[in-house]
């Protein structure tokens, strides 16, 4: 019973970090799981991915409603994240699990570098210095709109301009689609391999590569999670690669503290946060790459 | 449909489906507290569509646990099956062509783990 009770509070922690820093919660729930809880890692991703799918939906369907996310994009873009997360769902069963949590480990370093990076890029910004590269999913967004909009509005229409302008939205107007198809590659494979959104690689491909103003691209990237993990979900549901004992308090918690951090938001110093996050991820990184390796 | 009556009606089902998975998991969940079964507990219920029905009409909480986590794993497929329906009424059949792909994607992702 102490174990469930865990497991659910894990998850409201995971779930409402990931929410108030505008990640998905993956990067959290799988070493909680694996480190915290000993599951295997191909359990943890399968769990994981629950989790990421339900907050995706609810996300997502808030999004929609506000018209905030671009659905023809995002359903684009789909079509490729989700080959990639069939694909990358069968390659995870082929890797064994020490492998598979040292590229894990990579992926949490590469998390903590770019929000690392936002920070600096923020804080040069703030003092009235130059910007630059602030596209992590994480940033506030508002840096990045500008450049994105500043880019858009400089650039001419691309060569895949037919279907690219039947993508735009109001405001902005997609371009490198090919980029964008690319980066879906791997969003989909990162993803069904380490159970994360792959918002990471998404949200900054459709910022920084495609034109897509920050607030729209995290709310497509949120839409665009959902059948992503649905499809490399499918692939750990059926080989035996979920556990129901474990992915339903997870998610429930998840779910909970998602809901939760949309209120705390406004009360809660991100900069801090952000800091104690980065120091977690490096820290959790190491203890998977020793998993990995030891 | 315009766009914003079709997104508004995705939005509905997508919310609708994660409200109804989380309350099927923690039907589930309390099912779990009642029984006194453990989080840790080896071995795990197989997923095993054809026991479903029996594990829900005994009220086990493993019916409840697995057909939670199929509604949170179709939700983004039932969206995709309206947004098709929805494209197609609009007449945009670039679109409709778009969701039947993202469609047999998961189908096949589906079909690939079941024959693994």
């Amino acid at each position: 019973m102490l174990e469930l009770l865990l497991l659910i509070i894990g998850g409201v922690a995971a779930g409402a970090f990931g929410a108030l820093l505008g990640l998905g919660g993956g990067v959290l729930i799988v070493p909680l799981l694996t480190l915290g809880f000993g599951l295997p890692f191909r359990e943890a991703v399968g769990a994981s991915l629950v989790c990421v799918i339900v907050t995706s939906s609810a996300a997502a369907s808030v999004y929609l409603q506000r018209d905030v996310a671009n659905l023809r994009l995002g359903m684009t873009l789909e079509m490729f994240t989700a080959m990639a997360a069939l694909a990358g769902g069968l390659i995870a069963f082929m890797l064994p699990d020490r492998v598979l949590a040292v590229m894990f480990a990579a992926l949490l370093l590469y998390v903590a570098l770019t929000m690392a990076r936002a920070r600096e890029a923020r804080g040069a910004a703030e003092a009235g210095g130059a910007r630059n590269g602030a596209g992590a999913p994480q940033d506030d967004g508002r840096a990045a709109d500008a450049d994105a909009e500043r880019e858009t509005a400089a650039t001419e229409p691309a060569a895949d301009g037919g279907l690219a302008a039947s993508l735009s939205g109001p405001g902005y107007r997609v371009r490198n689609l090919g980029r964008g198809v690319l980066g879906s590659l791997l969003a989909g494979i990162v993803s069904a391999l380490f159970g994360v959104g792959g918002g990471i690689v998404k949200v900054p491909v459709m910022n920084l590569l495609m034109g897509v103003p920050m607030r729209v691209a995290t709310a497509t990237s949120n839409l665009m999670i959902g059948v992503t993990a649905s499809a490399g979900g499918l692939i750990y549901l059926f080989r035996g690669g979920i556990d129901p004992y474990v992915a339903a308090p997870t998610a429930v918690g998840v779910f909970v503290g998602a809901s939760l951090a949309s209120r705390l938001s406004d009360r809660v110093d991100l900069r801090v946060l952000r800091l104690l996050f980065i120091a977690v991820l490096v820290v959790t990184a190491a203890q998977m790459a020793l998993r990995g390796i030891g | 449909m315009n766009d914003g009556r079709l997104e508004r009606s995705i939005g509905l089902v997508l919310g609708a489906g994660a409200i109804v998975s989380v309350c099927l998991l923690a039907v589930g969940l309390a099912g779990m507290g009642v029984a006194h079964v453990g989080p840790l507990d080896r071995p795990f219920p197989p997923f095993d569509l054809n026991r479903l029905g029996s594990d829900l009409s005994a009220l086990k909480p493993a019916g409840f646990l697995w057909l939670g986590l199929l509604a949170v794993i179709l939700t983004p497929s039932v969206r995709v099956l309206a947004s098709l329906f929805g494209f197609a009424a609009a007449g945009e059949r670039r679109m409709v062509a778009v969701a039947a792909i993202v469609l047999t994607a998961i189908c096949l992702s589906a079909a690939l783990g079941a024959g693994g």
